[in-house]
C-alpha cells in the first residue's frame, strides 16, 4: 500500500495532466465539439519549455515556482504523510505562494486575481477541514493508510458532506460558476497572468496537482472500499465538469453566501448529526 | 532561597523603574533595560530548573496592610481622575469598588494560607514577560528617543514597572492581593494611554479606566462570595470546592474576559493604539491581556466540564471567530493587530476554558508565541511609524523596495500565526484534533466549526496585508537593505530568532516546556510519545521532515527569492496594452464593518449569559 | 533536446485575437473557428487572450491611430516565438477603411506579418488555412531570435529589457489625451 501510494504521489503531475486531458475532452464531447486529443496536457507542457521566458521580475516567477513544489509537497503530505489534517494547511501554503506571486506585480489582473483567491480561500478551507474531521470520525485515523484500511465506508455516513465536498470542488479547482478567481473572459486568468514561457509552466502544472490533491480526497470517501472510491471520483469529476459547462460566473458575493451559507451547515449538521447520533 | 529569587523577579523592576524615572537619562535607561531584561531572563530560567512542584510562601504580615492602604489609595485616586476629568463613570465605578472592598475587609475570616503561590504556570508567565517584555522596554528607550526624549525615563519606567506588576499578579494567591494587582494594571494601562497627554488620549485612557474597573467589580463580587458562601479568600482553596463556587468562578471568569478586551469591552484595547508604539506593544504580547488567558487557566482545573466553561467557550468562540471578521474590515495596521489579538486572546481562553491537557497545553503554548510574535508584529509597527511614517496598511504598499528587513519580519510575525511549520500552527492542528477527538465523544460539538472558520478567516486577514507590502515593480537587485538603529533591531531579530528556533524544535519545547506547565495546571500531561524532533502526541504525528519543508518554504524561499535573478527578458504588466499606470489597492470588505453593532449585542447577550447561567443564577 | 521539443509546437498553438478597429466581421469568423461546428481546439488551439502566454497574434482591422501603440505593445509582450496573421482585407492592406485619416492602412506597417488572410471578411476555412501556414512558419523559427516591431529605430536600451522598450514606445507612439494624465 505504502509503495502504491508513493508512486502516486511521485507521478501525481503527470496523473493530474491526465485527468486535466480527460476532462478537455470531455468537456469538449459535451459541448458536441471533437476536443483536443488527450495528451493535449502534455504536448502544452513541452510546447512553453521550448518558449523565450519573458517575467516581470525573478521574485514574482520564483513564487510561480514555490507554488508548484508547495503543491506537490501538499499532495505528497497526503498520500505518504501521517496527518491528513497537515496536508490540508499545507495545501494552503501553496495558494499562499500563488497569491504572494500575484500580489507582488503592480498588475491590476493579477492582485485582483490574488484578492479573489483569498476569497476562494475562504470559501473552501473550513469545508475542506471539516472533510478531514469527517473522516476521523468515521474512521478514527489521521493518516490514510488507516482509512484505508479501517473497514468503513465514510461516504454512507456522511453523505451531506459530502456533497457539500463535491460542491466545493468548483470552488478549490475554479471551474466554473466559481471560476472568480481565474475567470478568463473577465480578469484573464487572475493572479497567473503576468507568468510566461518556463515560469507559466509551473503554474499550469501546478493545477494539475489540485486534481490529484481533490480527487484523493474523494477517493477517501471510498474507504476501505477501493471500488466505491473510484467510483465516487469519477462521478463526482463528471458531475463538476458537467456544471462547469452548465453555469455561467457567479460573483464573490454569492460564492461567500453559497458556501458560509449552505456548504457548511450542511457539512457541520453531518458532522454533529453523526458525533451526537453515536 | 527560592523566596529570594522570587522576591528578586517581582521587586527588581519596581526598583529599576524608579531609578530610571529619577536619573532620566537615555544611556542610563538602556543600560537599566538591558540589565533588566538579563535578570528577570536568567531568574525565570533559573527558577525553571531550580522549583520543584509547587512553592507556597508567605510574606511578612505587614505586606497585607500594605497592600490594603495601598488599595485604597488606588481606588481614591481613579475616584479623584473620575471627579477631575468629569467622567460620572470612572467615579461611580471607583465608588462602587470601595463600597465592595470595604465590605469585603469587615467580613473577611483571618486566613492563614500562604498569599503567595508559585508554580510552573508562574514560571512560565515569568519567562514570558521577562524574555519578551524587557525586550520591548529596550525597544522603548530608542522609540522615545524619536518622540520626547524629554519624557523618555518617565515612560520607560512606567513600562519597567508594568513588568514588576505583571510579575507580582501572577504569583499571587490572595484573591484580594488579586484584585489590588489587577487594579494596579488597569492603572498603569491608564497612565501609558494617556502618556501623549492629548484630548484623545486621555479619552481613550479614561475608556480603558471605567471598563477595566467593571472587572474590578466582578473580582471584588466573586471574592465576597466566595467568603460569604465557602470560606475562601485565595485561589488554591477552590479545589476543596470545585465545580461547586460557580457563582465566584463566573465573576472571575468575567474579570478576565474584560480584561482580555473580550467583544463587549473590546474598544478598550482599540483605543489603546493612540498610545506611544511600544505601549501597545506591551499590552499586547506579555502584559495585561494575558492575565485573562492566564486567570483562566489558573480556573480551568476547578470549571472543567462545568457548564460555566461550555458557555465560556461558546462566548470566546464566537468573539474569536467575530473579531477575526472585524479585523478583515480595517485599514489601520495597529487596529488590524488589536483585532487579531483579541481573536487570538479569545481562541487561548477557549483552549484554557476546554481544559483537558492537550486543550491547556494548546493554552499555553498560544499564550507564548502569540507574546513574541505580536511584540514582534507592534515594534515592527513601531519601526514603519518612526522610520518609514506608514500607518495605515495603503502606506506600507510597495515597503518592499525600502525596507526588505522589515517585510521579512512582519511576513514571519503573519505568517507565525497561522502558516504550517510554526509554532502557533502546530497550537491550532492540535487543538483541531482535539475537538474532534472530543467531537467523536460528542462533546464541545461547535468548537470544531468556529476552529475551522476563525482559522481561515485569520490566514485571509495576514495574506491580504502581506500581499500589499509585497507589490514592486523593480527587481529586487536594486533594493539595497535598510540600516536601523541597533535598539531597533536588536529586539525583533530577537524575537524572529525565537520563533524560528521555536518552530524547528518545537517538539523538544512540547515535551520539556509545555508538558510541565500543563501538568502544573491541571496535574496531567498530554500523551507524548515524539522521538527527536517528530512531534508524536497520541495519534497525532507531525514529523521533522514535513516541518523541515514548509519551514524551507515559508521562511527560506521568500528570502532566496530576493537574491536569485533569472537572466531572462523583462517585460511590463498587461493592462490590455493601455497605457496604464495602476494604483494597487485592496478589498476592506466595508459590509462587515456593517456588521459590528449586531455582533457587539450578541456578544453582550453571551457575556451576560456566561455570569448569569454559568454562575449558577438561573 | 530542443528538437524534440520543438515537435510538440504544431500541437499547442495557442492563440491572442487582437482587434484594431475592424468592422467585427472577421472577430466573428474567428470566433466561429472556435465554436463547435469547425472546432480549432481539436488542434489543441486555445484562444488565450494574454499575450505573454500566446504564440499566434490574429490581428483584425485597420490599425486605428488609436490601437497603434495597443498593438505594438501587445506585441512585444509576446515571448518568441511568435507568428503574426493578419486576418481580413482590413489588416492586410486597409481594405475598405483604406486612406481614412484615422487609420494606419494595415498592420504590417508597424509589425512584421508572416501569414495575410484576404477576404472580407475572411472565411473560417480560409482562417484555419492560414493559422496552418502560421503553424509551419512558427515551427522554423527559433526562441533566441528576438523579433521587435518595425519603426522602432530611434529607441534605445537593451533589447532584453523590454520594459524599457515598451516606456519608450509608449513615448513615441503614444500620444496622451486631455484627462488621461498619469497619476
Ligand atoms: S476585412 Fe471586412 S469584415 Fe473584416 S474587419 Fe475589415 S471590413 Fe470587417
Amino acid at each position: 500500500m505504502k509503495a502504491i501510494l508513493l508512486l502516486v504521489a511521485l507521478l501525481s503531475p503527470i496523473l493530474g495532466g491526465i485527468v486535466y486531458g480527460i476532462e478537455r475532452k470531455l468537456k469538449a464531447r459535451m459541448q458536441n465539439r471533437m476536443g483536443p486529443p488527450l495528451l493535449q496536457p502534455f504536448y502544452d507542457f513541452f510546447k512553453l519549455a521550448d518558449k523565450r521566458a519573458l517575467q516581470i521580475h525573478s521574485f514574482h516567477s520564483l513564487m510561480g515556482i514555490a507554488f508548484f513544489v508547495a503543491a506537490w509537497f501538499a499532495v505528497f503530505a497526503l498520500l505518504v504523510g501521517p496527518n491528513i489534517l497537515v496536508a490540508v494547511f499545507l495545501h494552503v501554503l501553496a495558494l499562499l505562494f500563488f497569491t504572494a506571486g500575484g500580489f507582488s506585480v503592480k498588475s491590476p489582473y493579477s492582485v485582483m486575481g490574488a484578492l479573489r483567491e483569498l476569497a476562494h480561500i475562504l470559501a473552501a478551507e473550513p469545508i475542506l477541514v471539516f472533510a478531514v474531521i469527517a473522516l476521523y470520525l468515521t474512521t478514527g485515523s489521521w493518516d490514510i493508510e488507516g482509512i484505508l484500511s479501517s473497514g468503513k465506508v465514510p461516504l454512507f455516513e456522511m453523505p451531506l458532506l459530502f456533497a457539500a465536498l463535491v460542491l466545493t470542488i468548483p470552488i478549490v479547482l475554479k471551474r466554473s460558476p466559481f471560476d472568480i478567481s481565474e475567470a478568463h473572459q473577465e480578469i484573464i486568468g487572475g493572479a497567473e497572468i503576468e507568468y510566461s514561457g518556463i515560469f507559466y509552466e509551473a503554474v499550469y502544472t501546478a493545477k494539475w496537482l489540485e486534481y490529484i490533491f481533490i480527487g484523493t480526497l474523494i477517493f477517501l470517501f471510498g474507504g476501505s472500499n477501493y471500488l466505491i472510491g473510484f467510483l465516487l471520483v469519477a462521478l463526482t469529476f463528471l458531475l463538476v465538469w458537467l456544471i462547469d459547462n452548465s453555469t455561467t460566473r457567479l460573483t464573490v458575493h454569492h460564492m461567500m453566501k453559497f458556501a458560509w451559507g449552505v456548504l457548511l451547515p450542511l457539512a457541520a449538521f453531518n458532522v454533529f448529526w453523526i458525533a451526537i447520533w453515536r | 532561597m527560592t523566596a529570594f529569587e522570587i522576591g528578586v523577579a517581582i521587586l527588581f523592576p519596581w526598583i529599576f523603574a524608579l531609578a530610571i524615572y529619577l536619573v532620566n537619562r537615555h544611556w542610563f535607561s538602556v543600560l537599566l533595560t538591558v540589565l533588566n531584561f538579563f535578570v528577570l531572563t536568567a531568574i525565570g530560567l533559573h527558577l525553571w530548573f531550580s522549583l520543584h512542584g509547587a512553592l507556597m510562601f508567605q510574606p511578612p504580615h505587614f505586606v497585607d496592610w500594605l497592600i490594603l492602604v495601598y488599595d485604597y489609595g488606588l481606588l481614591l485616586y481613579f475616584l479623584k481622575q473620575g471627579l477631575d476629568r468629569k467622567n460620572p463613570l470612572v467615579s461611580v465605578l471607583a465608588l462602587i469598588q470601595l463600597l465592595l472592598l470595604t465590605w469585603v475587609v469587615l467580613i473577611k475570616p483571618p486566613s492563614e494560607v500562604p498569599n503567595l503561590y508559585v508554580d510552573r504556570l508562574t514560571v512560565f508567565m515569568y519567562l514570558i514577560v521577562g524574555f519578551v517584555g524587557s525586550m520591548i522596554t529596550v525597544f522603548a528607550t530608542r522609540y522615545m528617543l524619536e518622540e520626547d526624549p524629554k519624557r523618555e525615563g518617565e515612560f520607560v519606567a512606567l513600562l519597567v514597572w508594568f513588568l514588576g506588576v505583571m510579575n507580582f499578579i501572577v504569583s499571587v494567591n490572595n484573591i484580594e492581593w488579586f484584585f489590588a494587582l489587577f487594579e494596579t494594571t488597569t492603572l498603569a494601562s491608564y497612565l501609558l494611554i494617556r502618556f501623549r497627554g492629548d484630548k484623545i488620549s486621555v479619552n481613550n485612557a479614561l475608556l480603558a479606566l471605567w471598563m477595566n474597573q467593571i472587572g474590578g467589580i466582578t473580582i471584588l463580587l466573586a471574592l465576597l462570595f466566595a467568603i460569604h458562601k465557602y470560606g475562601i479568600t485565595h485561589f488554591t482553596q477552590f479545589s476543596d470546592h470545585a465545580s461547586l463556587a460557580l457563582f465566584p468562578l463566573a465573576f472571575l471568569g468575567a474579570a478576565a474576559l474584560v480584561k482580555g478586551a473580550q467583544m463587549p469591552f473590546h474598544r478598550w484595547l482599540l483605543g489603546a493604539m493612540v498610545a506611544p508604539t511600544p505601549v501597545s506593544a506591551i499590552l499586547h504580547s506579555a502584559t495585561m491581556v494575558k492575565v485573562a488567558p492566564y486567570l483562566i487557566l489558573r480556573l480551568s482545573p476547578y470549571i472543567h466540564g462545568t457548564l460555566l466553561a461550555k458557555l465560556l467557550i461558546v462566548f470566546t468562540g464566537f468573539v474569536f471567530v467575530v473579531t477575526a471578521l472585524l479585523a478583515l474590515n480595517e485599514t489601520h495596521f495597529k487596529r488590524i493587530l488589536a483585532y487579531s489579538t483579541i481573536s487570538l486572546l479569545a481562541l487561548m481562553m477557549l483552549a484554557g476554558a476546554v481544559g483537558t491537557p492537550l486543550a491547556v497545553t494548546v493554552s499555553l503554548m498560544l499564550i507564548a508565541f502569540h507574546a513574541v510574535a505580536k511584540a514582534l508584529l507592534f515594534l515592527e509597527a513601531g519601526v514603519l511609524e518612526k522610520v518609514y511614517h506608514a500607518k495605515t496598511i495603503y502606506d506600507i504598499k510597495h515597503i518592499i523596495n525600502k525596507a526588505p528587513f522589515t517585510v521579512f519580519f512582519i511576513l514571519v510575525g503573519f505568517l507565525s500565526m497561522t502558516m504550517v511549520p510554526f509554532a502557533m500552527f502546530v497550537a491550532k492542528w492540535l487543538l483541531i484534533s482535539e475537538m474532534s477527538e472530543l467531537l467523536s465523544r460528542a462533546s464541545y460539538t461547535i468548537t470544531v466549526a468556529i476552529l475551522a472558520i476563525g482559522g481561515a478567516i485569520l490566514t485571509v486577514l495576514y495574506l491580504k496585508i502581506l500581499g500589499l507590502t509585497i507589490n514592486r515593480d523593480e527587481e529586487s537587485f536594486r533594493v539595497k537593505l535598510e540600516r536601523l538603529p541597533l535598539l531597533f533591531a536588536a529586539p525583533n531579530t530577537l524575537y524572529v530568532i525565537l520563533i524560528l528556533l521555536a518552530t524547528l524544535f518545537v517538539n523538544p519545547l512540547l515535551v520539556k516546556l509545555f508538558g510541565p506547565v500543563t501538568g502544573a495546571v491541571i496535574g496531567e500531561v498530554p500523551p507524548f510519545c515524539g522521538q527527536g524532533l517528530d512531534v508524536c502526541i497520541g495519534n497525532l504525528k507531525l514529523p521533522f521532515w514535513e516541518i523541515l519543508i514548509a519551514f524551507f518554504f515559508v521562511v527560506f524561499f521568500p528570502v532566496i527569492a530576493n537574491y536569485i535573478h533569472f537572466k531572462v527578458d523583462r517585460t511590463a504588466e498587461y493592462t490590455c496594452g493601455e497605457p496604464l499606470r495602476v494604483r494597487i489597492s485592496t478589498y476592506n470588505m466595508v459590509c462587515l464593518g456593517k456588521a459590528s453593532p449586531y455582533f457587539e449585542t450578541i456578544a453582550l447577550a453571551l457575556f451576560l449569559l456566561v455570569l448569569i447561567v454559568g454562575g449558577g443564577m438561573l | 533536446m530542443f528538437g524534440f521539443l520543438k515537435r510538440f509546437r504544431k500541437k499547442s498553438p495557442w492563440i491572442l485575437h487582437y482587434n484594431t478597429g475592424s468592422c467585427n466581421g472577421c472577430d466573428i469568423e474567428i470566433l466561429a473557428c472556435l465554436g463547435p461546428k469547425y472546432d480549432l481546439e481539436r488542434f489543441g488551439i486555445v484562444n488565450k487572450g494574454n499575450p505573454k502566454q500566446a504564440d499566434i497574434l490574429l490581428v483584425t482591422g485597420p490599425v486605428t491611430k488609436r490601437a497603434r501603440a495597443r498593438l505594438l505593445r501587445l506585441y512585444m509582450q509576446m515571448p518568441e516565438p511568435k507568428v503574426v496573421v493578419a486576418v481580413g482585407a482590413c489588416a492586410c492592406t486597409g481594405g475598405v477603411f483604406r486612406y481614412m485619416y484615422n487609420v494606419e492602412n494595415g498592420v504590417d506597417r508597424y509589425i512584421p506579418v508572416d501569414v495575410y488572410v484576404p477576404g472580407c471578411a475572411a472565411r473560417p476555412e480560409n482562417i484555419i488555412e492560414g493559422v496552418k501556414k502560421a503553424i509551419e512558419i512558427w515551427e522554423r523559427k527559433k526562441k533566441e531570435r528576438i523579433e521587435l516591431p518595425k519603426l522602432v529605430e530611434g529607441v534605445e536600451g537593451e533589447p532584453l529589457d523590454r520594459r524599457t522598450l515598451i516606456r519608450q514606445l509608449e513615448e513615441k507612439f503614444c500620444k496622451r489625451l486631455p484627462g488621461e494624465e498619469e497619476e
